[in-house]
């Protein structure tokens, strides 16, 4: 007991003086200004009135002047307002929830990859082991032609796919904000692997009867982080058309995705990728402030393609019998790693309060300067958001940013519970682990919080967005029928 | 065996699996009752054949959809077996599923029927059996196939260790319900695991096996015997005319059930033609009334009686025959149960074709199966895996037949070695006037 004490007591001496470094660094501005103002007042009162009198009289003003310097006011806050970037606002988003027919239970899975694989016996194993260690829970869901013996990938199943699930989730959207079609200017989808002709988003075109002037796009083979890269895509047009509303459709289709070899590299995506779809629906439309759930505030994007080994690590090949799959190389972690560094460099300073930015760069100058041993310091970011929404890449994904991040259990539950209920649904992961936050009523007004996204490349991307207006649980979306039963613990293997 | 030419009738097959839409949830466990594990060996393979009326409209989605909620009303029918530390088998509940199969045929409903060929079923309903890789067997397997004229057939291929044919065809009752929207609420539960009914008399009857089942060499994982001959099925349909005159023939004054009068028929006859010897035990089997709870799978609800004849049967009067079955039949399902728990549940036996087998299927509901409202037009089962004894299947008829008679007609199923089946056939056109 003497033993732990002064440790306790010396411990929490440190956390008062880092909260009152914090508190002196943060509010610098305003504790400088206080002094000042106190100065003027004190000198104010010891002029006294008459004197102030006498010199706001002394002071001549004619009309030229008084006409130049309001010109000059009312120029420069033009100028500052017209220059300022336009506040991009995300109204709602809606997320697909598949039906409870596509759902694949692990022993469903197994039994379905010993039958495909049944010349493979260690290929098959090497599933089981994945399957077990994933993360991923019993209601994960695949699309139809996926549950067949052996899966037959056709174009057209991959088309069937594609409209069920961006169809739900775009009428759903539809269906929350009272959007009309006819009012989208912008729609921007974005799906990895299927790219068919005409794109996707010329087919939600078609269904829904848009307009003839809508400014489509169609991004392809972006991987993962693609859903952020479309939302910065969003931003940037909304920035040149005024009064606008763009719709931005994330999802993965599966069905051509079925990898029907056994190479292990290329068996992973089989266990993890599993349906999913997002439609968001953002506006720079001011009036919108009132209703919109959100306010875009940063987008940073982080490309690592320069490097040979980066660009190599997650591969849609051929494997040495023909069949196509995506290969991911054993350095992903590493890779990954190293991208969220650089994006953290870029990041850190847009959001990090000035007592972290201070603290980062004396750490780096006396590591540089001294060459002292000192550990890198890796900002609190607990402090610049309220919550986090990690791309449910896989388990070890998560795992590695929260202890590159420090975070705690409860900031990486969303990244989990979406991870455990969905599985990794690839670029709309993001959203189904935001609703999951909203589902839980933790989202208040004021909150920040920050997606990350890792994707073939390799990039790593990160938005930041403020919520607008306090959230109550919403009475539909994904979670609604199973949000009692979360947070789950999940256990480090299932036992199958 | 099936020849090549009828190979090619039956095409486009595609396998899926289907399961409960709800989470059973981790360790969950169904353990059987030893009146079940004694009926491991067995299976029934039925059809259901329904016109194009009845199926219209209905895709693979919307026959599939309804699965996943009729399946959480049976779990257990989508597990896997295991085997337990002692050896004994159990069904992990892993929503595995049931396998589905979709397959095509290019002649039409009436077309099939035509053909009149037993052996034929084979290609619209699975022979799976349990095995030889327990964790990876599914237990129910359904055939889908469609036809030219529209119509359809469903293949329930059902391991007996979950059930009776009264529960089989509860089970596949409930997925018309599903499909019609009229589910019960709430699903039902697990049947109460094995009792014993009949109390053994003395010691010695304890350490013997029952006369109604035969302990045959372990199998292992294999869950299935192998015949010493080949058996072969046919069926006759016997209308209720033919009924009213065979139970006169047979009683005179008395009336005996209609069950009961085919028993005797069947046993004369083959007792006749049977050139290895004659046989003098049979066992019979029949609904017991009562015991069933709605939506449980059981193996215990059907009584399983052995009747010996003292005399030559082959010789005696119809009468005679019929009234030793009517009035000297010993429920034995006691004596299996305690023959089974003797070896923890290890040991294989089975109990239809141990000695000749009568099964007694007239309530069995199988034209309770749905679909648009539509009835089936003719439903066929069959068991399989049984002994070389022979089991005679007594089946309620098709739609077409109950009529204005309190007797209804009944369909006769017979499955025996194929050298006895010419004769047999004979000896009942000469003797029954049954063709």
């Amino acid at each position: 007991m003497p033993q732990a004490s002064p440790e306790l007591s010396s411990s929490v001496k440190l956390k008062y003086v880092k909260l009152g470094y914090q508190y002196l660094v943060n509010h610098i501005l305003t504790l400088l200004l206080i002094p000042i103002m106190v100065g003027v007042l004190i000198e104010v009162l010891r002029l006294g009135p008459d004197e102030i009198l006498n010199l706001w009289n002394s002071l001549h003003f004619d009309l030229v002047q008084i006409l130049c310097s309001s010109f000059l006011i009312i120029f420069a806050t033009t100028v500052y307002f017209m220059s300022k970037p336009r506040s991009i606002y995300l109204v709602d988003y809606a997320c697909y929830k598949p039906p409870v027919m596509l759902r694949v239970p692990f022993a469903t899975f197994m039994e379905h990859a010993r039958l495909v694989l049944s010349s493979q016996p260690k290929s098959v194993e090497f599933q089981t082991r994945i399957l077990e260690r994933s993360g991923l829970g019993e209601e994960t869901c695949l699309p139809l032609t996926v549950h067949y013996i052996p899966p037959r990938p056709t174009m057209e199943a991959a088309r069937d796919e594609a409209q069920l699930v961006i169809f739900s989730a775009m009428d759903s959207l539809l269906n929350k904000t009272g959007l009309k079609p006819k009012d989208i200017d912008i729609l921007i989808v974005n799906c990895s692997i299927f790219s068919p002709t005409p794109s996707l988003s010329a087919m939600v075109i078609n269904k829904y009867k848009m307009r003839s002037n809508i400014k489509s796009f169609n991004l392809s083979g972006m991987g993962c982080s693609a859903g952020l890269i479309s939302i910065d895509l969003a931003r940037d047009l909304l920035q040149v058309h005024p009064n606008s509303n763009a719709v931005v459709v994330s999802t993965e289709i599966i069905t051509p995705n079925c990898y029907q070899g056994n190479q292990r590299a290329m068996l992973v995506p089989n266990c993890l990728f599993r349906m999913g779809g997002a439609a968001i629906l953002l506006t720079n439309r001011r009036w919108e402030h009132r209703r919109a759930k959100y306010r875009l505030v940063h987008v940073v994007r982080t490309h690592k393609g320069a490097d040979d080994k980066a660009y190599r690590c997650v591969m849609e090949e051929e494997d040495p019998e023909g069949k196509v799959g995506i290969s991911l190389s054993k350095d992903l972690m590493v890779i990954a790693g190293e991208a969220l560094k650089t994006n953290i460099t870029t990041t850190g300073p847009l959001v990090l309060p000035a007592s972290e930015q201070l603290l980062f760069l004396l750490t780096l100058i006396g590591r540089k300067i001294f060459k002292q041993n000192w550990k890198p310091y890796i900002p609190d970011f607990k402090l610049a958001f309220e919550h986090f929404c990690i791309h449910a890449g896989g388990r070890a994904v998560i795992d590695e940013l929260q202890q590159n991040l420090q975070l705690s259990a409860e900031h990486v539950e969303a990244s989990r519970m979406a991870l455990h209920r969905f599985g990794n649904t690839s670029s709309s992961s993001l959203w189904y682990e935001l609703s999951y936050i909203e589902a839980k009523g933790r989202m208040k007004k004021g909150d920040r919080i920050w997606q990350i996204a890792f994707g073939s490349g390799f990039k790593c991307n990160s938005a930041i967005w403020k919520c607008n207006r306090s959230i109550e649980p919403p009475r539909d979306g994904p979670w609604l029928d199973c949000i009692h039963r979360y947070p789950v613990h999940i256990p480090e293997v299932v036992k199958l | 065996m099936v020849s090549s030419d009828h190979l090619n009738l039956v095409y486009d097959i595609k396998l899926s699996s289907v399961g409960p839409g709800h989470v059973t949830g981790s360790d969950v466990v169904h353990e059987p009752s030893n009146m079940d594990l004694a009926m491991k060996l067995h299976y029934l393979r039925g059809v259901y054949f329904f016109s194009s009326e009845a199926v219209q409209g209905l895709t693979v989605y919307r026959i599939k959809e309804p699965m996943f909620t009729w399946l959480n009303h049976y779990y257990w029918t989508c597990g896997r077996f295991r085997r337990s530390n002692s050896g004994r088998p159990l069904i992990k509940c892993n929503d595995c599923g049931v396998r589905i199969i979709e397959a095509k045929c290019d002649k039409t409903i009436d077309e099939w029927l035509e053909m009149k060929d037993s052996s034929l079923t084979k290609l619209l309903v699975s022979n799976h059996i349990v095995g030889p890789e327990l964790p990876f067997s599914p237990l129910v397997f359904l055939q889908v196939t469609s036809f030219k004229c529209g119509g359809m057939s469903l293949g329930l291929s059902w391991a007996h260790v979950l059930g009776d044919a009264f529960s089989a065809s509860d089970f596949i009752n409930m997925w018309g319900q599903a499909m019609a929207n009229q589910l019960p609420q709430h699903p039902v539960d697990l049947p109460k695991s094995s009792f014993m009914l009949v109390k053994p008399a003395n010691r010695s009857q304890l350490a013997t096996d029952p006369l109604s089942i035969k302990r045959v060499d372990p199998v292992g994982d294999n869950w299935i015997t192998v015949n010493n001959c080949k058996m072969e099925p046919f069926s006759f349909h016997i209308t209720a005319t033919q009924l009213t005159q065979l139970q006169a023939k047979i009683s005179g004054h008395k009336a005996t059930p209609p069950f009961e009068c085919l028993c005797t028929i069947f046993w004369q006859s083959i007792a006749r033609v049977c050139s290895r010897h004659e046989p003098e035990i049979v066992t019979v089997c029949k609904n017991e009334r009562g015991s069933r709870r709605t939506g449980t799978l059981s193996n215990s609800a059907q009584i399983i009686s052995t009747v010996k004849a003292d005399f030559s049967v082959k010789e005696a009067k119809p009468k005679d025959v019929a009234a030793l079955l009517v009035e000297h039949a010993v429920d034995e399902r006691g004596l299996i149960e305690a023959a089974v728990e003797r070896d923890g549940g290890v040991s294989d036996f089975i109990i239809y074709g141990a000695n000749l087998t009568f099964v007694n299927l007239e309530e069995a509901s199988f034209y309770g199966l749905e679909l648009n409202g539509q009835k089936p037009v003719h439903v066929s089962y069959l068991i399989d895996g049984i002994g070389d004894e022979g089991v005679v299947l007594v089946a309620p008829p098709g739609p077409k037949d109950s009529g204005k008679d309190s007797n209804e007609g009944k369909i006769v199923t017979v499955i025996l070695p194929e050298d006895q089946v010419m004769e047999l056939k004979s000896e009942l056109k000469r003797e029954w006037s049954i063709a």
